[in-house]
Formats: structure tokens, sequence, C-alpha cells
């Protein structure tokens, strides 16, 4: 018998599918490229610019805080990178660099490592970062004075500050951009905002990919256009302002921040959609979908405790034998 | 006939090409064999010869009067040199009996019964006494499965030709080679049983198989069943579920809903036990794997060591390769090639390099829930690893643990590669330990 056989051992099963962590969040990423692209095409240097800030900062507060806590840096599973992004297609092209900066590190740093890492994060971290720094609005006031004279020069910015078709809205401006045009591309709010076509490109293939579920968008979506229906508002048009669509596709399905059972997407998707109305038409006209997504995130653990569904052979008794 | 979905299960590849069309051949005669006195579920064998004794093939050397118990036989002629501890393929040692064996080999001797003429009560004492048992690899003897307590009416017996683990043919060359003692065994179990419908459940990945069972099936009361293919199709609730729509209750068995299963090898071995009093001393076991030469559906003499079986096969040809005894999504990997092949082993899948994946590290749960989609006993794997992994026993029951049926499925598709089934092998013995403090 010969024994110089090198034999490897493990537990079982011993066939492994191929996606991984980093695969599945380099899809994501992939998925955000078409609207990115549309974000650099209508906003230029002040994307390309916005973004580069968030990325470094990304990487950047990523080994800090592996450095800190005396573990290894996840910068390989792309979750840093792809939050980042997130925070950056978050802002306005012209929002302050340093305030991208500090939500990105607020994102990256104390949302996502200081929770524990990628996967015992409650709450989203980019939106987390995102509303971190409205939240801080009035003390980031007193630090913008002193980072003014490192803002760099990226031409004139008079044609980017245009309102967002939400503060239209709620002004009545009487120029409104037409619903295709808003559907297609059309430069206002975040850089995220610009293109739900592309938006919705992008999250078709995550359905593709499978990283995706049907419940978390459908309910979100279908809970905004009835309730905006009932209130007398195009429902159609509802859904193409604003964050909707980014949120309702990238941000509430988020894995680890949103429910694991079936009836629990179905409901934390339909209770967001409930809070971006009571946010749009009752209260502030932006931000809404940061809010409603970060006040779900709170209830996941909740919402799957009360929403599991039964084992086999829990419910059903022995048949009866003829 | 119509057949149900369970939910969950999955497609994964299924690697039956390597040897789903090698008819069997018989294995040749090793130098040495190893045969542990435990092969089945239940109650240890006492050994019945002692070193220096001549052993004939065939011939009884472990029993014992207890109830849960199949007994074992010499597989081939020759002596005692040891009876002694000697690793099982599951990483256990078992009390084993080693023979020499010698180099000519005599006829094994066989009777011929009339089956017309063969009681109830005889046909289960001749599948006692040939040490049958489940050969599908949970080896419960099968002499007792066919004494059910007599308050359980059994009113249909599933044959389980489904093989839903990638890479074994066993069960696939059973089917194809031998369909007409397979259902004149199945006859005799529905015999015994006394039960009117007996369903031969086979994946439709094999055509081969359904056809040469529907060619030579006359029998009115034995019902042909293509299953679609998807795993764990042959787990026995998800057969049962899919084939009658009857759910076994958590933590019950199949007898709970009226049923029986047997496995195709298990029907073939009974009908030898009864029909010519013959012991079970040999199985089909399927050799293969992208890394061994010659892969191959090899008749092997049970206590063959599986270095012989993998030397019959053309060796390994890359190292390091990972070997595991059964199916790759349940089977245990091996440390060495020095276990023998029990009567509950089905396959030997020699796997590459590439494939010879190690404990890897694993991430933090995502929560993205491939698992709980997929999982077939529709439990929550995201959170029993996360409890199991923590250590904390009380949550994982509340989780369900115990209902898990270790199938792989989760650890499969888990992309932050969690050893899930490993973990929860590992706190059911605690579960069970305070679930009996609790009494």
């Amino acid at each position: 018998m010969s024994t110089t056989e090198k034999l490897v051992f493990s537990s079982s099963p011993h066939l492994k599918d191929k996606v991984s962590v980093p695969s599945a969040m380099r899809d994501v990423f992939i998925a955000l490229m078409p609207v990115t692209a549309a974000a650099i095409y209508f906003f230029r240097l002040y994307a390309v610019f916005t973004i580069a800030v968030a990325l470094i900062t990304a990487v950047l507060t990523e080994l800090l805080f592996s450095r800190l806590m005396g573990k290894k840096h996840s910068l390989y599973d792309w979750s840093a990178l792809l939050t980042g992004l997130f925070v950056a297609l978050l802002f306005p092209a012209t929002a302050a660099w340093w305030t991208v900066a500090i939500a990105t590190f607020i994102a990256v740093g104390i949302a996502k490592e200081l929770m524990g890492g990628l996967g015992w994060n409650l709450f989203n971290p980019a939106l987390f970062g995102r509303v971190a720094v409205i939240l801080l609005a009035p003390w980031l006031a007193y630090v913008s004075g002193w980072f003014a004279p490192l803002a760099p020069n990226l031409g004139p910015v008079d044609t980017l500050t245009q309102a967002t078709p939400l503060a239209m809205l709620q002004s009545g401006s009487a120029d409104l951009p037409s619903l295709g045009r808003l559907f297609v591309g059309f430069p206002a709010g975040a850089l995220s905002e610009v293109s739900p076509l592309l938006v919705l490109i992008g999250a078709a293939y995550l359905f593709y990919r499978g990283h995706i579920n049907w419940r978390i968008p459908a309910s979100i979506l279908g809970t905004v256009m009835v309730l905006s229906a009932i209130l007398g508002h195009n429902p159609v048009y509802q859904i193409c302002t604003g964050g909707i669509m980014i949120g309702a596709f990238f941000m509430a399905t988020d894995w680890v921040t949103s429910p694991f059972t079936g009836r629990g997407k179905l409901i934390f998707g339909a209770a967001i959609g409930v809070l971006i109305v009571v946010f749009r038409f009752g209260l502030a006209p932006t931000e809404g979908v940061a809010f409603s997504i970060l006040i779900m995130n709170a209830f996941v653990p909740l919402i799957n405790r009360k929403t599991t569904h039964p084992q086999f052979g829990h419910v059903r008794k022995a048949v009866a034998v003829e | 006939m119509e057949v149900k979905q369970f939910v969950g299960g999955i497609h994964v590849p299924h690697h039956k090409s390597f040897s789903e069309h090698k008819a069997i051949k018989e294995a040749s005669v090793p130098a040495e064999i190893i045969i542990p006195l435990v092969q089945h579920t239940g109650v240890p064998n006492q050994p019945l010869v002692n070193v220096g004794d001549r052993v004939k093939a065939g011939q009884l050397i472990g029993a014992t009067d207890k109830f849960v118990s199949a007994p074992v036989h010499a597989s081939l002629s020759g002596t005692v040199t040891a009876v002694e501890r000697r690793l099982c393929f599951t990483g256990e040692m078992v009390q084993s009996v080693v023979i020499s064996v010698d180099r000519d080999q005599d006829k094994l001797e066989l009777a011929d019964v009339d089956l017309d003429k063969v009681t109830r009560e005889e046909a289960i004492k001749a599948v006692r006494e040939a040490g049958v048992v489940g050969m599908g690899g949970a080896a419960f003897p099968t002499a007792v499965k066919l004494s059910p307590p007599p308050d359980k009416k059994i009113d249909a017996l599933l044959i389980n030709g489904c093989e839903c683990e990638p890479f074994l043919t066993c069960d696939h060359r059973i089917m194809v080679e031998q369909p007409e003692k397979l259902l004149r065994g199945v006859r005799l179990l529905m015999d015994i049983l006394g039960v009117k419908h007996a369903y031969v459940c086979v994946e439709d990945n094999k055509p081969d198989a359904i056809e040469a069972l529907r060619q030579k099936n006359k029998d009115p009361q034995i019902v042909l069943v293509k299953l679609p293919t998807k795993y764990p199709q042959g787990s026995e609730k998800h057969l049962v579920k899919a084939v009658l729509d009857r759910e076994i209750p958590s933590g019950g068995l199949p007898f709970d809903v009226g049923t029986l299963i047997q496995n195709v090898g298990t029907c073939v071995a009974v009908y030898e036990a009864v029909k010519h009093r013959r012991p079970l001393i040999d199985r089909v076991v399927t050799v293969t794997g992208q890394n061994v030469r010659d892969p191959q559906n090899l008749l092997v003499k049970i206590g063959t060591p599986l270095s012989h079986l993998i030397a019959e096969c053309g060796g390994i040809m890359q190292q390091p390769a990972k070997v595991v005894v059964g199916g790759p999504m349940t089977g245990k990997a091996q440390q060495t090639l020095e276990a023998p092949v029990v009567k509950g082993t089905t396959g030997v899948v020699v796997l590459p390099p590439d494939l010879a994946l190690e404990d890897m590290d694993y991430r933090a749960c995502v929560s993205c829930c491939r698992c709980v989609e997929h999982c077939p006993v529709m439990i929550y794997p995201n959170q029993i690893s996360i409890y199991c992994e923590a250590g904390l026993v009380r949550e994982a029951a509340y989780w369900n643990t115990m209902d898990c049926i270790e199938c792989g499925i989760c650890a499969y598709v888990c992309p932050s590669k969690r050893p899930i089934v490993q973990w929860v092998q590992l706190t059911k013995p605690l579960i069970r330990q305070l679930e009996s403090e609790r009494k």
C-alpha cells in the first residue's frame, strides 16, 4: 500500500459553487457602471472628482481601520470600493469634496468596519454615511471654512446647479422635464439620479446574475406608485424622480441590511415605500429615500423573526393511511 | 405518473459521464481484507473468530443478539491475522476482523429456494442472516426496517433509484444491468410488507435505466416513476413528498406516513438473500472523478481497502487529491487510503487538485439568502451557521438545526464559503445533550 499519496481533508460538501462575496461585489460594481458613466457624461470633471474622492477615501479608511483593529484588510472583497462608489453616487456633483470624504469615512469606517465588518453592519453603510453628513450639516458648516481654499477649480458651475424635478414639483415650477427625458437622462440631483433607465439596466444585470430578488424593488415601487396615485400624483413620474430607482434596486436590496425571509422582504419594501411617500409629500422633499431605507434597516432583525416560514414537516401532521 | 416538485433543492453539475456507461466489472482479489464488525447503524457485532482461524467466503464472523443489528460475513476465504481496531472511512477506529486472503478462492455455495413457498417470517430471517443493510449509504439493517411497529401500517413501498449525488453511478448500473433481479427483489419486499403499491423512482437523467426497467416490468402493482433531476431528490423526505405528496413530520420516519423506502441495491441484496441464501459480501462501488485514470463501476468484496480499488482503476493522476467515500455532497474525505469498503460504500470519488478544496478562509454571513432559497428542509442555514459558529446552542436549536439533513446545499451555494454542515454536525450532539438535560 502506498503511503505517499497527498490527500486533502475537509468536511462535506466537497463541491462549491463559483459565486463568492468578491465576485458578487464586483458584479454590483459593474452594474453601477452605466449610471456612473451617465453621471460623468453630464457632470464631467465634477463627477469624476467626486467619485475619485470617495474611492480614495474608502480605500484609506479601510486600511486605517483594519490597522487600528489589528486584522487583515478586506480590500479584495471589493466592499470598501463599492461603498465608496455608492457614497459618491448619492451626492450631487457640486457637493463639497470634504463632505464626500467625511461621508465615505463614516460609511466605511464606522458603519461597516466598527460594526464588525461586512456582514455585521445593521445599516447600509453608504446611506449611513450620506445621512450622517446631512445631520451633521450645522457642524460641518464651521469646518467648510477651513477647506474652502482647497476646493479645486473644475470650471463653471451654473449649468450644473439645476433644481431637481422633485424640488420643481414642490415649488410648482413650470419647467418640469417630460417623463421621457426624465427617464432617459436629466442632469439634476445626485449622481445616481441622472438616469432611471441606466439604473434599471444595471439592475437587470444583477437580476441576471441572481444577486437580487424581485420582492424588495417590486414592493417599494408598487407601494410608492399606488400611494402617489391615491394622493393625485403621476405614479410613473414619481418613481422616476429622486433616488427611488437606485434606492429600490441597489440600496434596499443590500444583502446584509435587508430581511432574509420572503415575506419579510415584501413587508420591508412596502414599509420603505410608505415612508418614502410620507417623506416626499409630508416632510422634506429631499433624501426621503435614504432616510426611509435606513429607518427600515433597523427593523430587519424584528421582521426576520416574525416572518420565518415553517420548516419541512413542521405544520402538516402525518397523513392518514387508507 | 404525476410527481410534485419539492421546494428548494438545486441543480448541481452531476459529473456522471465518467462512469455511467461503464458496465459493472468484478474487482480483483486483494491480498488482505478488513471487515469492520459494525457496518450498519445500530449495535456493534461481537467477533466469532480468533486470530489464526481459517475462514471461508460467506462464513459468519461477527454477530450479536441485539435486534437493531446486521451480522457480518467473511467476503473471501483466508486466515484471520488480527481482530483489532482499524480505521473506518468515517475516521473512527472500529473493531475489525483482518483476513489474509487465500490465492485460490472457492466458489460460493448457493441455495435455490422456491420463492412461492417462502413465508414472510422466513424471508425476514433470511434477510437478517444475510446481513443486508440499506445500501444507499445510511446502512440501516433491512430486516429491522421490514418489521415496523404494529401500529404503523405501511401502504406504499418506494424504491430509491434517484442517485441524486453527483458522480455516483452504482445504482444506475444496477438498474441497467440487473433489472430483473431488482424487480423480483421489489416483489419480494412487497410480499413481506403486504403492500399493494411499489414505486420505483428514477431521476430523468438516467433514461437507459428507466427503459430497462420498463421493458422488464410485467407487474402492474410496480409503478415506474420518472422524477425531475434535482439534488437532493434521493433524500427520503423529498422522495416521499415528490411521489406521494406526503410530508414526513419533523423528527419522524417514513413509516409515520405509511411508507417504506429501499435503495435499488438493497432490493437486489434482498433477492439474493432470500432466493440463494447469499450473504451480503460484495457490492457495486463507483470509483470515479476527474483525478482517477480509469473510472469504473466495480463489484467489490466488502473489506477491500480503498488503496486496492484506486490502484485497480489506474491510480490517482495528480497530487494533491481529495478522495471522498460516498458522493461529493455528503461523503467523507479520507486522510489515508487504508479504510475498507463497507456495505454502505456507494462510491469513491477522486477529485483533482483544483477541486481538492481544503477548509478555506470563510467570511461572515452576508445574508444573501441563497442557502435559504435552496434549503430543501426549509430551515434558515444562515442563522444556524451564525449561532453554531458562536456556540449558541439554544439559539441553534430555536432555528431548527435538528431538522437539517446535512445535504450540503447551503455550504455549496454560500458566497462566504462558510462550512455550515461541519458546524451543524458539531452542534447537533450539543443540542441533544441540552434537550436531555431539560427532561
